[in-house]
């Protein structure tokens, strides 16, 4: 005889074969396969009865097998309404009587909530940019794509020319219609004021492409006549004090003269999530030589969009796009590769409008507005996961712990016959009732601190965003997800407990309770990694605005004024100079040039290329290495020398840079002779590294702006000397100034930013954290009451048992850091590779983290242990 | 009367079930099943088809003994009911009434 071990059916199959069968029907059918699998062993040997059972199970999947009877005692009882109401009234009951508890769990998940709301509130502004247009989905940008020679790609290119729009509308049917838009700064007189008003240009078929409503004005015509002009509702409230400004005046400057232009629309204000906003538009208008001069194909500047047919597709257009722009191209790109050495090729593409605003290659820039990174979004809402996930475990770990003393209702629960289901129910209920409360609080916080995210962000988000169907139905699922996260496994473990263990009353949390002690790890850790974030931020961004920048950017004040002359600086200099508040006037030319040139004979280096004079360096306390400055001593300088830093030098391999030569060879084979070595300081920000820069005084460049050095304290009364003088000498240009140092910290806002968002989610993790950790020690110190009454009485110190309550949590903090500490060090040291000049990771930032965590678990949990440990014995084991 | 219908295997199940008289539940049926008609039959469809007798009443069922290899668990004897003994004469009648209507030319012959 075999022994029974062989004989018995593969286990999985049994366990299928019950789960599978309905209950009523299970007996007599295992019983049936048993006998059957017994039979089938003898006659053919156990794997092949081992098979044959598992086929017999499988032929039981079928509607009578799985169909389960209706039973007198479960699932009808479920939904009672008497049961319901003494469900709520006891989950409310339960909510008052814990005050604590049902505050540190409500506030927590409310926290977490508002941040994962406020985070899907900003994902869904970020996807939505520029979906309100109607000829979505078939407007697209055209963009371009260099490749070397060998085909690979060197970068893509968002913007384009004249030329492509219209060539492209030509020569591709596809194409059905097109604008160029671009952004641009123009004087305009408003009474006797001049301003520099920031304007765009567009072609006319603008509000035929776009979907911008017009308050006033007709859209196929407002952009025809090239001196009319379409105003914003705002902007004409400001110009005209009302929003019927139709037909009125507005005076900007064409080169010299103010010309007046006629408003032929008023605009409704530009959606919040558009990446076109304009408060003046003007029609854009291009010379018919610029559209005949085929250079043009390579001079690139603003943005073009074009409206394809419905069905058109991508890769065709795109194709027939290259072969118009190969053929009307050809010539000018032999041209270009002749003069310039270029040997890439062009390839046109095109995006959709709706991608730009997230794009990191192919940025909205350039005349477009609010680009953003994407890596932005994926932060914000890695945090309020942390954050909404450490509120859940808060909910978990305190709903198991206290469920001790809950434990006696359970088990009169079942005694009575309240089914597992119903349990579980009861108090998935709780949890829900509690999300709910939750959830309006969230809510209300959502309320109070939409101004701030909105400022912290660069956004204009307001509550009424939220009736929206799919945010709506957003909420709602994190709602019931919250609810199941947090209520689940509690309900799950509570209503296992014994009736009998429960109501003998010598029940206990089994085990370690490694569950509640991992989720505890956790949270710490996540508290521990944000921690470390901010610091690393905070010592970078101090780094980044503390450090030398190698030029003295103090009382320094920019005076912007375009094509500044030669003999304007002398005369702005002589005046402003009969003021002794006044040190030092250093012209230089306007925004940031770069250009190329020959060294070394054939080598090519791309520079900056600075327009300076002789005061520059002086002014700045730039120190010279070698050679000498320009000089007013030597009348050449300004058509023979320049001056290089130590980049340039480097770059170029020089030695001895004094006396060596640089071919501009495009510009006549102009040769300059460097006369000086400048030491390299950070003319860009420190998120740069110092590129090579070229120092020249030629004559044919114009100046653009002014250095004003001031004596320090002089601020109200040079300023006042500065605009009284540039008024006087400059009447009709815009007078605006800055100072360096403050332009100098606005390079690094969106290191403020990262700063303060790290700040915020490291302070709201460390927060809920502890309050998580606050309950738990005060249920602990509750449960170990008589315990502590004991000690007391056989003469324990407050001391050991502060520390004795302690220790545990902070062991458990500690333990965190093992978990954190690696993953921020990663984290961290691969966010700083963003910057060349960046802080080393040092071991303080992980010592202060750990002190931090320390002393506040420490503060919360020794509150709790000492008051357990001040109450008089006498007390605690007199109780029950 | 409402006449139930019965399909081709229900009817062979309860049969057999009649045939087995008192020892009729599944394994012993399917054996019989295989036995009499030798077709392959397998456990759960016969399961299935004195389920759905059961529902229309044509067969009543007890437990029976348990044994040991079937590890400690309860047969489901079944019995003929009433009903379905109506059933099965019915069907025979009809079946008879239609062998004495057929010709003896009608049927091409075939040797057994």
């Amino acid at each position: 005889m075999k022994s029974p071990q062989n004989v018995s059916p593969p286990r999985r199959a049994d366990r299928l074969l019950e789960w599978v069968v309905a209950p009523h029907l299970l007996e007599e059918v295992q019983g049936d396969l048993h006998e059957r699998y017994g039979r089938d062993v003898k006659q053919l040997g156990s794997p092949a009865a081992n098979s044959r059972y598992w086929l017999n199970v499988f032929r039981f999947v079928r509607p009578f097998a799985l169909k389960r009877q209706k039973s007198d005692h479960s699932s009808s009882y479920l939904f009672r309404s008497i049961m319901l109401s003494n469900y709520v009234k006891i989950a409310f009951r339960n909510l008052v009587r814990n005050k604590s508890y049902s505050t540190i769990n409500i506030v927590g998940l409310s926290i977490g909530l508002a941040a994962a709301m406020l985070i899907l509130l900003y994902t869904k502004d970020e996807v939505s940019y520029d979906r309100f247009h109607a000829n979505n989905p078939v407007i697209y940008r055209i963009t371009s794509r260099q490749t070397t020679p060998a085909g690979a790609v060197e970068y893509r290119q968002p913007y384009t020319g004249f030329l492509p729009g219209p060539k492209f509308k030509a020569g591709v049917p596809e194409i059905k219609a097109f604008v160029r838009y671009r952004g641009d700064q123009k004087d305009m007189k408003r009474g006797t004021e001049v301003k520099s008003q920031e304007v765009f240009m567009a072609d006319s078929s603008f509000f035929s492409v776009f979907t911008f409503p017009l308050l006033e004005g007709n859209p196929k015509t407002a952009l025809q006549n090239p001196r009319s002009v379409v105003i914003s509702g705002e902007m004409a409230e400001k110009s005209f004090g009302t929003t019927h400004a139709l037909g009125k005046t507005l005076f900007f400057r064409d080169d010299q003269t103010f010309e007046p232009y006629t408003v032929t629309g008023v605009a409704e204000k530009c959606p919040q999530n558009s990446s076109i906003k304009f408060e003046v538009l003007m029609p854009l208008i291009v010379k018919a030589e610029e559209m005949a001069n085929n250079e043009n194909w390579f001079s690139v500047f603003m943005n073009t969009f074009v409206v394809l047919t419905p069905n058109a597709r991508i890769g065709v257009v795109e194709g027939k796009m290259n072969r118009v722009y190969v053929a009307d191209a050809q010539e000018s790109i032999k041209l270009m590769a002749k003069k310039f050495g270029i040997t890439g090729k062009t390839d046109y593409a095109l995006q959709p409008i709706t991608d730009m605003h997230l794009s990191k290659e192919l940025p909205a820039s350039n005349g477009l507005v609010d680009e953003s990174n994407p890596t932005f979004s994926y932060i914000l809402s890695g945090i309020a996961l942390f954050i909404l996930l450490i509120a859940c475990i808060n909910f978990v770990n305190l709903t198991v712990a206290r469920s001790l003393k809950r434990a006696k209702e359970i088990g009169v629960r079942k005694v009575v016959g309240g089914a597992r289901t119903q349990l579980i129910i009861q108090f998935l209920g709780e949890s829900f009732i509690l999300c709910f409360a939750a959830f309006m609080f969230a809510f209300v916080l959502l309320e109070l601190a939409l101004p701030m995210f909105n400022q912290l962000a660069n956004k204009a988000l307001a509550l009424s965003y939220l009736f929206d169907t799919r945010l709506i139905v957003g909420y709602f699922t994190l709602f019931v997800v919250t609810s199941l996260l947090a209520g689940f496994y509690p309900a799950l473990v509570l209503s296992g407990y014994s009736p009998v263990q429960t109501l003998y009353s010598r029940f206990n949390l089994t085990g370690k309770n490694y569950l509640q002690k991992s989720l505890v790890v956790m949270q710490f850790s996540l508290a521990s990694f944000l921690i470390i974030a901010s610091l690393t931020i905070y010592a970078q961004f101090d780094y980044l605005t503390s450090t030398d920048l190698g030029y003295d950017d103090k009382n320094i004040v920019i005076v912007n004024k375009s094509s500044l002359k030669r003999s304007e600086v002398k005369v702005l200099k002589e005046e402003l100079m009969k003021n002794p508040a006044i040190v030092e006037v250093a012209p230089k030319n306007g925004g940031g040039w770069g250009t190329m040139a020959k060294v070394n004979g054939d080598t090519q280096l791309n520079f900056a290329y600075e327009t300076i004079d002789e005061t520059y360096l002086p002014t700045f306390n730039i120190p010279l290495l070698k050679g000498r400055n320009f000089s007013a001593a030597f009348p050449s300088d300004s058509s023979q020398s320049v001056l290089v830093n130590e980049s340039f030098a480097k770059k170029a391999g020089w030695k001895n840079p004094v006396g060596q030569v640089v071919n501009f060879w495009f510009d006549n084979d102009r040769k300059y002779t460097v006369i000086g070595l400048v030491k390299d300081y950070h003319f860009e920000s420190l998120n740069q590294e110092i590129k090579p820069q070229l120092f020249t005084m030629k004559d044919a460049n114009q100046y653009g702006k002014a250095f004003i050095k001031i004596r320090p304290t002089t601020e109200t009364a040079s300023l006042r000397h500065i605009e009284k003088t540039f008024r006087k000498l400059f009447p009709i240009s815009p007078y605006t100034y800055q100072f360096l140092d403050k332009e100098n910290l606005k390079r690094y806002e969106s290191e403020e930013k990262w700063k303060q968002m790290m700040l915020f989610g490291a302070i709201l993790t460390i927060f809920i954290s502890c309050i998580g950790l606050f309950g738990l020690a005060t249920l602990s110190a509750e449960r170990r009451t008589k315990e502590i009454g004991i000690r007391k009485v056989l003469g324990a110190s407050v001391r050991g048992i502060v520390q004795l309550l302690s220790t545990d949590f902070l062991k458990l903090v500690s333990l965190s850091f093992i978990v954190a500490f690696p993953a921020a060090w990663y984290a961290m040291s691969e966010w700083l590779k963003n910057y060349p000049y960046r802080i080393g990771i040092s071991a303080w930032m992980f010592l202060a983290t750990a002190f931090i965590a320390l002393s506040i678990a420490f503060l919360t949990v020794s509150w709790q242990s000492l008051r357990a440990a001040m109450i008089n014995p006498v007390k605690s084991l007199k109780t029950e | 009367m409402k006449r139930t219908y019965l399909g081709e295997f229900e009817e062979i199940v309860l049969l057999t079930v009649a045939v087995l008289n008192e020892g009729a539940y599944g394994v012993a049926i399917t054996d019989e099943l295989e036995r009499q008609t030798g077709r392959s039959v397998s456990i759960s469809a016969v399961h299935a088809a004195l389920h759905r007798l059961a529902e229309k009443g044509m067969l009543s069922s007890q437990m029976g003994e348990a044994t040991a290899e079937r590890g400690g668990r309860r047969k489901r004897l079944f019995t003929v009911t009433a009903l379905g003994s109506r059933a099965l004469h019915d069907i025979r009648a009809v079946r008879n009434q239609l062998w004495e209507s057929i010709s003896p030319q009608a049927l091409p012959a075939i040797s057994l």
